[in-house]
């Protein structure tokens, strides 16, 4: 193991057929199955949302995204199966077993049109910052190739959130409400996407799959998101928010980790129903599995 | 279910290059997902994809035997020599 640490303390890239010590081949799997459960879960709940969503263009911009999310998790199950852990059939049959884990914003309901903005915006920046850091300096080469990819379309995706965010605020007092109300239930979960403080021994961080600690990148979104959502007259849920005049920072007081606890557990608000929907969604598509494996018919041949 | 390589053309002037992997029921569809996966936007005009066990792989202890092999170079450091000294020599300064 210490040979392996120098080599990556060097810049050493691992490739999917190496030699490497079991304990860095776990971790990471565990962490990119984590990841495309997350864009598989994200996909499904951009899909509840193409019938309801406003307006054609912004439905056909919702139908785009729920194809890339989806892909994601396409990609990214490649590469995790690719290490030989398990296979992308058993991971997703523990996905519905609720048995591993995707990220804490999906183990909640997004319920009007202005949930589904704030989750554009603010989580899908949450969640682009902890990519960007991952591909800053991943050890693991297929991740870091594949997170390329991922990372510019979720960088339009969250484009697309601010612009929508911009149409609503410009709107009625009855939509800024709404954007509102959906603030307020989306801004701690996003936060907390980031998780607690990194421990000082974290293996993610010394193996180089994370590149920054989960409190820096939590704070640099906090640093930018707070002005940016006041500069659209909205508040911010934190009743012990303050401003500190001499770093020029925002600190918004204690977070409370328990919300963040109850779904690594399935224990979200909206678990349950978020993992038996996704095992509907794969019983009900098997005939195409099937369809695809069938072995081609044999046609008579005319005569 | 087979898992293909894909392999990705920009613009007519790059060389195809490696876009990462997928799993398909048949060629034809490895094709559909390649370009709905890898070039959802404009990111080349073509594609490759290879079923991965038609792949012949030379592994590192195979292709690295030819990294000692001085005698397949030549550093030009003895003839650029050579010609500097020709040239301070026609040109005294």
């Amino acid at each position: 193991m210490e040979e392996f640490e120098a080599f990556l303390n060097d810049g050493g890239i691992v490739e999917a057929p190496d030699d490497m010590p079991d304990e860095y081949r776990d971790a990471v799997f565990t962490f990119i199955e984590m990841h495309a459960n997350s864009e598989l879960m994200g996909g499904l709940t951009e899909r509840d949302w193409i019938p309801k969503t406003p307006g054609l263009r912004h439905k056909m911009s919702v139908v785009a995204k729920t194809q890339d999310e989806i892909g994601h998790g396409h990609l990214l199950y490649m590469v995790a199966a690719d290490m030989g852990v398990k296979t992308r059939t058993e991971m997703l049959e523990d996905l519905f077993d609720g048995k591993s884990r995707f990220h804490n914003v999906f183990h909640y309901q997004a319920k009007t049109w202005g949930d589904q903005v704030a989750i554009a915006f603010l989580v899908d920046a949450a969640a682009l910052a902890s990519q960007q850091a991952v591909f800053k300096n991943c050890s693991y080469g297929p991740y870091r190739r594949i997170l390329k990819r991922i990372i510019s379309e979720e960088g339009f995706h969250m484009r697309l959130g601010e612009d929508r965010m911009m149409r609503i605020a410009n709107g009625s007092q009855v939509q800024r409400d709404l954007f509102q109300d959906a603030i307020n239930r989306w801004f701690w979960p996003s936060l907390q996407l980031f998780g607690p403080d990194s421990k000082p021994n974290d293996k993610l961080l010394r193996w180089h799959i994370k590149s920054e600690r989960n409190e820096v990148l939590r704070d640099a979104w906090v640093q930018k998101f707070v002005p940016l959502l006041q500069s659209y007259g909205f508040t911010i849920p934190a009743p012990d928010m303050k401003f500190d005049e001499t770093t020029n920072r925002w600190d918004v007081g204690p977070i409370d980790w328990e919300p963040l606890k109850a779904t690594l557990a399935q224990g979200g608000p909206d678990s349950a129903r978020r993992i038996s929907e996704a095992l509907s969604n794969w019983q009900q598509t098997a005939w195409v599995r099937e369809a695809l494996d069938a072995p081609a018919p044999e046609i008579a041949a005319m005569t | 279910m087979a898992t293909y390589e894909v392999f990705l053309k920009k613009d007519g002037k790059d060389e195809f290059r490696h876009a990462g992997a997928l799993d398909a029921a048949n060629d034809e569809i490895a094709l559909v997902m390649a370009r709905e996966s890898y070039a959802r936007r404009a990111e080349g005009n073509l594609i490759w994809v290879a079923n991965r066990n038609n792949i012949v792989v030379g592994d590192d202890a195979f292709v690295g035997a030819n990294t000692d092999k001085p005698h397949r170079h030549h550093d030009g450091k003895a003839v650029a020599a050579r010609r500097k000294q020709q040239r301070e020599e026609s040109n005294p300064t």
